[in-house]
């Protein structure tokens, strides 16, 4: 069993915890334990060109860009699991990563230039972003709060122009699709 | 209560298809349906497996990203499948992501263990795992009402229980077709057969309607009623010519049901009795017979009846005129192939003549008899005064007497001695015919020895040698065999030879009768006179050599004959002769015998 699997049920009994009336350091803590198992999950649910990958025995990279609010949770949670016979794992920079580097990028909410940020890693790679404005400046899929709820968006166009297939089962799962 | 045994065949043919059908359908169908829940159980389970496999698929995502919406619209799509109760997807921790119910909210239980498929008697029970990308990340439950197995074996039960239906009502209406078939044919014979029965008319024919094993029976049947009609109408010819030939004869005639009841007299009977058939048939002739004939005339009828022997009966019957004339009526027993008597057929003859005379013939010989008997009886005293005198006049008057006296007075003498032995011998002959009989057994060879012993002196005189086997007891009286048997023995050594008589006596048992014979190697008798001997004073030796009076035979026959029996000789010139006579060899006929030759 992979870390996220033991990880899910503890992530998915703290959900209850996001519907609480008021905002905490836990509930924030929280919140970011749900979104780096749904950036994992992701992972499975995309389909990457060959040409995303510098050899077929490449892990998929996630790459945290920039602040990183995960902490080690998701270094936990990727222990272990794998995508379409590639291993995960868990990158972080403050740089624009190379060509094939990352497969996953995370760009957290306060980041500026984000749509710079976004035009700048190429084809290839699924960016995963924060707020409702993340698809407009390019992103693929946004992380939003609904109903005190982690759901995201998806930009379909974004995915497409990326040459990344994503699942319809990942799509119909998103609050909303973009085209 | 009628069994199937006795009900019409139209119905047992109706019966028997549609037991068949039921039979075969219900065979079938629940075949089908065993197969098919066999069958179907498989199919459930693949199919379930298939549909749990798409649902758990199709969840991965909810699952993954904690949607139950997602997940609740995913199960929502098994409202497609009516049979589907409920179904719950559990996250790993056991806890609900969504859940589908049918009807309403049911409960979710725990999740099983165990990833299977299992049929419980509620229903089917599917737990799938929910993977991915190799991982468990749930559990799919789903439950399946058996509804459907329920339902397809109604579906199959209305459908065999619909066929048979259909199939017993296609029987019953062919049966009217097959009664056409089978039945009718059958119906027709049976009618025929009773037409036959009740009217006795055997041009009836029965009509052929099939080629089939019931037209080879109507074929044979109607062959049987050809055959049947000719032989009745052989017998209807036969009677005709029976009564023909009855009709034309002078003797009177009649024919009798086995029962004794008269069925038919002839013309001659009416013409003589004066009354009509029918007022003499039955036992209507019981009218016309002589009161005093009629108690023993109707007791031998009956006999005969019962046992079938033939009847014969003398007795007086009436003739129109009121006059009485004897008649001898005989009957016979007429059998069919199986021995049974079928008929009595009867004549009766006019013999009141021929008894007349019988009666005038046996009291002429009564009064013959009566008169020999008295006539030697009487005779014997004058013929003792001649012996006894002459015999006293040779004494006495001896000197007297010249040569010639002498030799006349001897003649006188031997003339008296032949004439007293004559007399004896006749007296003898007509006791023969009027001695009582004897009941009791009597040792012949008893009786022989002192026949022998009578025979002494004549035995040692001629030096005969006498033998005899070991001999039966009869029913006959002893003076009567030993008069037989010394007759028989005497002549044997009287008509000898010039060699010394053998004489040999013995007895065998031939049927009914004991066959005694005396052999003996004398000078034999020509066979021209065989039955002659046996007569009143016939005698072949009239010369000197052999004396005799020529009643010894004529005595022994109306002995044996007394008793029934019969006596007869066989011989040849030179060679010997072998008298032989019969006596029955039990007591009851001997009395029969008596009687009859009594009567006759």
């Amino acid at each position: 069993m992979g870390g996220i699997s033991r990880a899910l049920p503890v992530l998915l009994a703290c959900v209850t915890a996001l519907m609480l009336p008021s905002r905490t350091v836990a509930q924030t803590d929280l919140e970011y334990q749900v979104k780096a198992a749904f950036l994992l999950n992701f992972a499975k649910f995309v389909e990457w060109p060959s040409s995303a990958f510098t050899d077929s025995d490449s892990p998929i990279a996630i790459c945290i860009l920039g602040k990183d609010p995960f902490g080690r949770a998701i270094d936990d949670l990727v222990q272990g699991e794998a995508a379409d016979g590639r291993k995960l794992i868990v990158r972080r920079t403050s740089q624009l990563p190379a060509p094939q580097a990352c497969q996953v990028a995370f760009v957290e909410g306060s980041t500026k230039d984000v749509a710079k940020i976004v035009n700048g890693l190429g084809r290839g790679v699924l960016t995963v972003g924060e707020g409702g404005s993340f698809l407009r400046e390019g992103g693929i899929i946004a992380f939003v709060i609904e109903n005190r709820r982690v759901r995201f968006d998806i930009n379909q166009t974004a995915a497409e122009s990326a040459a990344l297939k994503l699942s319809s089962k990942l799509l119909s799962v998103a609050r909303s699709i973009e085209k | 209560m009628r069994t199937f045994r006795d009900i019409p065949i139209r119905q047992k043919l109706v019966i028997i298809i549609m037991a068949t059908t039921t039979a075969a359908l219900l065979v079938a169908g629940f075949g089908i349906v065993l197969t098919d829940s066999l069958l179907f159980r498989g199919y459930l389970r693949r199919d379930l497996s298939a549909l749990a496999r798409i649902i758990a698929d199709n969840s991965t995502a909810a699952l993954a990203f904690n949607d139950p919406k997602s997940a609740a619209e995913t199960l929502g799509a098994l409202r497609a499948r009516p049979h589907v109760v409920g179904a719950c997807i559990y996250r790993l921790d056991g806890s609900i992501l969504a859940r589908y119910s049918r009807q309403g909210a049911s409960a979710c239980p725990a999740p099983d263990d165990r990833d299977e498929i299992r049929f419980t008697s509620q229903g089917v029970i599917v737990a799938q795992p929910i993977l991915l990308s190799g991982h468990r990340i749930g559990t799919l439950m789903l439950f399946y009402d058996l509804d459907e197995i329920a339902e397809r074996i109604t579906l199959y039960g209305s459908t065999v229980f619909g066929v048979l239906l259909a199939s017993s009502l296609l029987a019953f209406l062919l049966s009217s077709k097959l009664r056409a078939v089978i039945a009718t044919p059958i119906s027709q014979l049976v009618r025929a057969t009773t037409s036959v029965s009740e009217t006795g008319d055997y041009s009836t024919r029965a009509e052929k309607l099939s080629g089939d094993e019931l037209g080879v029976l109507v074929d044979r049947f109607n062959e049987m009623l050809a055959g049947i009609q000719s032989r009745d109408q052989e017998l209807k010819r036969e009677r005709e010519q029976f009564r023909f030939m009855a009709e034309s004869m002078p003797q009177k005639i009649f024919t009798a049901a086995p029962a004794g009841g008269i069925d038919y007299f002839n013309r001659q009977w009416m013409e003589y009795s004066g009354l009509s058939f029918e007022q003499i048939k039955d036992w209507g002739w019981t009218q016309f017979v002589h009161p005093d004939d009629l108690e023993e005339n109707v007791r031998s009828w009956r006999q005969s009846i019962d046992t079938g022997e033939p009847f014969t009966f003398e007795h007086r019957i009436r003739r129109a005129d009121g006059k009485y004339r004897w008649h001898l009526s005989r009957a016979h027993a007429m059998l069919d192939a199986y021995g049974n008597i079928s008929m009595w057929i009867g004549s009766n003859t006019d013999i009141h003549e021929q008894k007349e005379k019988e009666e005038a013939l046996r009291r002429a010989n009564d009064d013959l008899q009566q008169f020999a008997y008295s006539a030697s009886h009487d005779l014997q005293e004058p013929i003792r005064n001649v012996a006894v005198y002459s015999e006293i006049v040779a004494q006495r008057y001896h000197s007297v007497l010249d040569a010639d006296g002498q030799q006349f007075l001897g003649f006188l003498k031997e003339g008296g001695r032949r004439l007293a032995t004559l007399v004896n011998d006749l007296l003898a002959y007509t006791r023969a015919g009027t001695a009582e009989i004897n009941e009791t057994a009597v040792d012949s060879s008893a009786v022989l020895k002192h026949s022998l012993s009578s025979l002494a002196e004549a035995i040692r005189e001629s030096n005969a040698q006498v033998t005899y086997d070991a001999l039966p007891e009869v029913y006959m009286g002893e003076a009567h065999l030993q008069q037989v048997l010394q007759n028989l023995i005497g002549n044997a050594l009287k008509y000898r030879d010039q060699d010394p008589p053998r004489i040999h006596v013995s007895a065998v048992g031939r049927g009914a009768v004991w066959c005694f014979s005396v052999q003996d190697n004398g000078i034999g008798i020509d066979p021209q006179f065989k039955e002659i001997i046996f007569g009143v004073f016939k005698r072949l030796h009239h010369d000197r050599t052999y004396s005799g009076t020529g009643i010894g035979l004529a005595i022994c026959q109306r002995v044996v004959e007394r008793y029934g029996g019969r006596i007869w000789v066989e011989s040849e010139p030179g060679k010997g002769a072998t008298f032989f006579f019969t006596v029955p060899q039990r007591a009851q006929s001997v009395r029969a015998a008596a009687l009859d030759s009594s009567t006759g």
